[in-house]
């Protein structure tokens, strides 16, 4: 059971998911602000495929029957806090973007109002 | 005649603004001045307007590097020649104004880095501030092969091709070290000349050590991947 063993396939997976999010930096589709989560999660998928031996330890310390069951214990742990931090955002994108466009209209009440003190002699169509 | 513009991105410098204006006008008068207020919740934007400064008001927080490029953009659309950086907090002398600009008016350098280190400087420093300019000095040199003191100094002169290129392209938080990469990257001179710097004479550093391993963490990440970036 707790021989040190490697998943290839997982090993595959998660060299596949880090080159992923380095090419989404590449390409600016992805702030380095919230890429640096997902690589440390990369990394973290390749030390649990290249030693699977690490997640049977943890679910036998922590009363897991199946060690799978450790895995989707976290792995669902970890999306519910990666959700909430997205919401967070959003939230506050939300907050920025209201404040921005209130800016824009009240700009453009003062222009309007400049305009019409400042009437020029010609006015162009 | 080089039309100059000094830009002061702030954040909460009432105590320390009005000074640094003062500083400005007395050791570089023909220059205007810009204060880039970045969504300040003291008085520094009712000092800006006493001093009778150019300003322009972010309506929230956006950062030091969105805080510049909102600079450069004004710079460029109106016709300025040079560009500088000074920190609202007063750490920078504006007595080694007329120093960083010479090198530009000469035509010698698009950037100039106004270092704390070089002979000249006489800057005493913390351990963990030393260890972190020498970090971002060995990445400056393997990028560019250049050595550069102080790559985090945020005293800077530069002329109309450096801010044209950094308007278009600046990164939103640390871009202080970034830049000087993608600068050599597009074919920019720049160089260092040794500057006075006093210790901040009021508010508090933008760097604690959380966001010290954080500012090493992203600059490193950032480098290394736009590395493999095509230039704009």
């Amino acid at each position: 059971m707790t021989t040190p063993g490697l998943n290839p396939l997982a090993v595959i997976g998660s060299i596949l998911l880090l080159l992923i999010i380095l090419e989404l930096i590449r390409r600016r589709y992805l702030r380095e602000r919230y890429a640096l989560i997902w690589i440390l999660s990369g990394f973290l998928f390749l030390l649990l495929s290249m030693r699977t031996d690490f997640l049977d330890r943890i679910s036998g310390f922590l009363g897991f029957t199946v060690p799978a069951n450790a895995l989707f214990f976290f792995g669902i742990l970890f999306l519910i806090l990666i959700v909430m931090g997205l919401s967070v955002i959003t939230s506050r994108l939300a907050e920025k973007n209201k404040v921005l466009t209130q800016e824009v209209v009240l700009l453009k009440n003062r222009v309007a109002d400049l305009e019409k003190s400042h009437q020029p002699e010609n006015p162009t169509p | 005649m080089m039309r100059t513009l000094v830009i002061i991105p702030a954040l909460n410098e009432e105590e320390t603004l009005r000074g640094v204006i003062h500083g400005i006008r007395k050791f570089l008068p023909p220059a205007d001045i810009l204060v880039v207020n970045d969504g300040s919740t003291d008085s520094t934007a009712a000092i800006a307007k006493e001093e009778k400064v150019l300003i322009l008001d972010h309506p929230y927080n956006m950062g030091i590097g969105a805080t510049m490029q909102t600079g450069f953009l004004y710079a460029l659309s109106a016709g300025y020649d040079i560009v500088i950086q000074i920190d609202g907090d007063g750490q920078h002398n504006p007595e080694s104004l007329p120093l960083l600009v010479e090198p530009i008016a000469e035509g010698g350098s698009n950037l100039v880095i106004g270092s704390r280190y070089l002979s000249g400087g006489g800057f005493k420093s913390t351990f963990l501030r030393k260890i972190g300019i020498r970090f971002f000095m060995s990445i400056v040199w393997v990028f560019t092969g250049k050595r550069v003191t102080d790559p985090t100094s945020g005293f800077r002169a530069m002329d109309r091709k450096a801010f044209e290129f950094f308007s278009g392209e600046y990164p939103s938080d640390y871009p202080e070290v970034e830049v000087l990469i993608s600068a050599h990257k597009k074919g920019l001179l720049f160089q260092e000349i040794p500057t006075m710097m006093r210790h901040r004479q009021g508010g508090t550093s933008s760097i604690g050590i959380l966001s010290a391993f954080y500012y090493m963490l992203k600059v490193t990440l950032s480098i290394s991947v736009g590395f493999f970036r095509r230039m704009r």
